[in-house]
């Protein structure tokens, strides 16, 4: 082994370096105290008596632990039925448009077929619309379908995801085609091609596409509130605005029933950060 | 096993046509070559017997079945792709079994079958790797494995050693014509080099612009070139092309160079001979032998000297242009060394303007 000699003028240098990257240690210690401070806060007071919340004064450290707000959500509240439409909606959400977007983009990409850049035009324009433009056509046409208050009425208008199909696109454009030829040779169909092929070979783009459509469907808010107004039918997201009581605001309950809806996604991202920070680029055009 | 024809083969993209009325017949049982430089229309034509590309005009024959329409899997016919296609995310026996999945064939029947080909090809130890995990040798034998399950009437091959090293394309090109001799099924094989071609094929298909250049066996087309295309294409290091003037004299049919020597050709058929006709005189580098300056009918001055061990070439600068000279391993030349050069006159090959061999008399 040998040793690095470094000359005065490199020491100078990597001391400088090590001033800078200490300031900007710091300055990412502050960000990083600015971002988990609520998060703390929230899960400090949900573990507080109610008393202790409204009283005077900064308590950073709670004096005295209960878990009597979690108990009182997880009690006297339907929110196990909200995870499990959260569950179902978010699960089918999912499963649908990675289905849609797959099987759209591969059409897209690999068939020859009249009208296929008209429609690759227009899915590209529909990107260019923001969802909440649409929210009320959407509500109308769920009425007139009669799906409000239905699972179906929540999982519908949440499946455009013109994202995940210029994603898929953009994926399977780039499989060599003698791939494709090969699998032609051997019989495959167009449906064995996506499914057996061209799926399989982007599994890890599929996995992070998956993970980040279910996250986002978990913590949609506007659409599942306004398509939905029976208790017993709202997400976990919408059904926490129903924690409250009828003498006046509980902090600990409504901050401890948040912290209940977010934990399912925090695990999820905890178990496949790799994956979605991977989706994360991809959505916002970074071929991960 | 299958004969393969093809009667009056178009193919167009557009305004450019690739393929112009092309016919060709390939024997039951044959390995027959597509030859040619890149861009000479050689590749589609195999896609095209594969059903991977569409046929604009003209007809697809396989054992006496007309394809020109039919799916390329339907036609009985395997394909090993230069690039070899393995997917990636299939083991070694899932690979070679794709095809028989696809069809619904039972696990023991994929099992049967896949270790019948893993033996042929010594595949039994990798059958659970992945592509990556295997050597450019290893992916190849698995391509033509992946081929072979299929049982097909007749195989194609696209420019399948390109992607190896030398040592191994030799290795594989060994293991290619074993496989043939073993199968005897009908082979079709493109490539650009001429040595696998000429190793490999028991007939060479040259193509030149989308049209056959000439047809036959590698001797034939190495001895008795049809044009200066096939000519200069097969054969390695080239044929040498010298200028010169043919004219018949009392005693015969003689090419007189720039700079005075004349070589005395035998007999040709010389159907529109007009006397002082401007043509190309072919020799291959073996058919030159050095001499003293003077003894020969060119003199030159040695620039490179290559020695291969078994054998020696010499780039000799002469007034007519550079000659290559396959001399004995022996020879010992210098760059700059003055040599005399005498070219045998039964291996000469006389090229017209057009490019177009005269023919020998019979």
């Amino acid at each position: 082994m040998t040793a690095t000699i470094y000359t005065g003028a490199q020491v100078r240098r990597l001391r400088r370096f090590n001033t800078g990257g200490a300031i900007i240690s710091v300055i990412t210690l502050l960000g990083v105290i600015f971002w988990a401070f609520p998060i703390y806060w929230a899960l400090a007071t949900s573990f507080k008596p109610e008393q202790d919340i409204v009283r005077p004064g900064l308590d950073l450290i709670p004096n005295s632990f209960t878990i009597e707000a979690y108990a009182h959500v997880l009690l006297n509240t339907n929110i196990g039925i909200w995870y499990l439409n959260s569950l179902v909606t978010s699960g089918a959400v999912t499963v649908l448009v990675i289905l849609m977007s797959a099987a759209a983009g591969y059409a897209i990409s690999q068939l020859d077929f009249p009208g296929r850049r008209v429609l690759w035009w227009l899915i590209l324009a529909s990107f260019m619309v923001p969802i909440p433009a649409l929210i009320v056509n959407h509500f109308v046409l769920m009425a007139e379908f009669r799906m409000l208050n239905k699972w179906s009425g929540v999982i519908l208008p949440q499946l455009l995801a013109p994202v995940t199909v210029m994603i898929y696109k953009q994926f399977f454009d780039s499989v060599p085609r003698d791939f494709r030829e090969a699998a032609v040779m051997d019989g495959a169909t167009e449906w064995q091609l996506l499914f057996r092929l061209y799926l399989p070979m982007n599994w890890g783009i599929t996995t992070a596409l998956a993970i980040i459509t279910f996250i986002g469907a978990w913590n949609a808010f506007l659409w599942p509130f306004l398509a939905v107004t029976s208790e017993r039918m709202m997400n976990v997201s919408v059904g926490i605005t129903q924690v409250t009581d009828a003498f006046g605001v509980k902090y600990a309950r409504d901050l401890s029933s948040a912290i209940l809806a977010g934990l399912p996604v925090a695990l999820v991202y905890l178990i496949f950060q790799r994956r979605v920070t991977q989706a994360i680029m991809l959505t916002a055009g970074i071929k991960g | 096993m299958a004969s393969v024809e093809l009667q009056s083969i178009r193919k167009k993209y557009g305004a450019v046509e690739v393929i112009k009325g092309l016919d060709l017949s390939v024997d039951d049982g044959s390995f027959t070559a597509l030859l040619g430089p890149s861009g000479c229309g050689k590749s589609t034509l195999l896609r095209m017997v594969a059903g991977l590309e569409e046929i604009t005009e003209g007809r697809a024959l396989i054992g006496g079945t007309d394809v020109t329409h039919e799916l390329p899997a339907k036609r009985r016919v395997a394909m090993v792709f230069q690039s070899y296609a393995l997917y990636p995310h299939l083991t070694v026996a899932q690979n070679i079994c794709f095809s028989l999945s696809l069809a619904g064939a039972s696990k023991s029947v994929q099992k049967e079958k896949g270790d019948r080909v893993a033996r042929l090809l010594q595949l039994e130890a990798l059958m659970d790797r992945r592509p990556a995990e295997l050597s450019g040798g290893q992916r190849q034998r698995v391509a033509i494995g992946r081929a072979l399950v299929r049982d097909p009437e007749v195989f194609l091959f696209d420019e399948p050693l390109s992607n190896l090293d030398a040592l191994l394309r030799v290795q594989m090109r060994l293991e290619l014509a074993k496989l043939h001799n073993e199968l005897k099924t009908t082979m079709i094989y493109v490539t650009h080099d001429q040595v696998e071609a000429m190793t490999l094929a028991d007939r060479i298909v040259v193509l030149d612009k989308g049209v056959i250049s000439q047809m036959g066996t590698p001797l034939d087309l190495y001895n008795h070139p049809a044009n200066r295309f096939v000519a200069s294409f097969i054969g390695s290091p080239g044929m040498n092309f010298l200028p010169a003037v043919v004219r018949m004299q009392p005693s015969g049919l003689h090419a007189g160079f720039e700079g005075g020597a004349v070589m005395k050709l035998t007999p040709r058929a010389t159907p529109h001979f007009d006397g002082g006709q401007k043509v190309e005189i072919g020799i291959r580098p073996e058919h030159v032998t050095l001499t003293n300056p003077g003894a020969g009918q060119i003199d030159g001055v040695a620039t490179v000297f290559e020695q291969l061990g078994n054998t020696s070439y010499v780039y000799i600068d002469t007034g007519l242009g550079q000659i290559i000279v396959e001399a004995d391993q022996s020879v010992r030349i210098h760059p700059g060394d003055r040599l005399g050069l005498t070219l045998d006159p039964a291996r000469a090959h006389v090229f017209d303007a057009k490019g177009t061999a005269w023919a020998e008399a019979q």
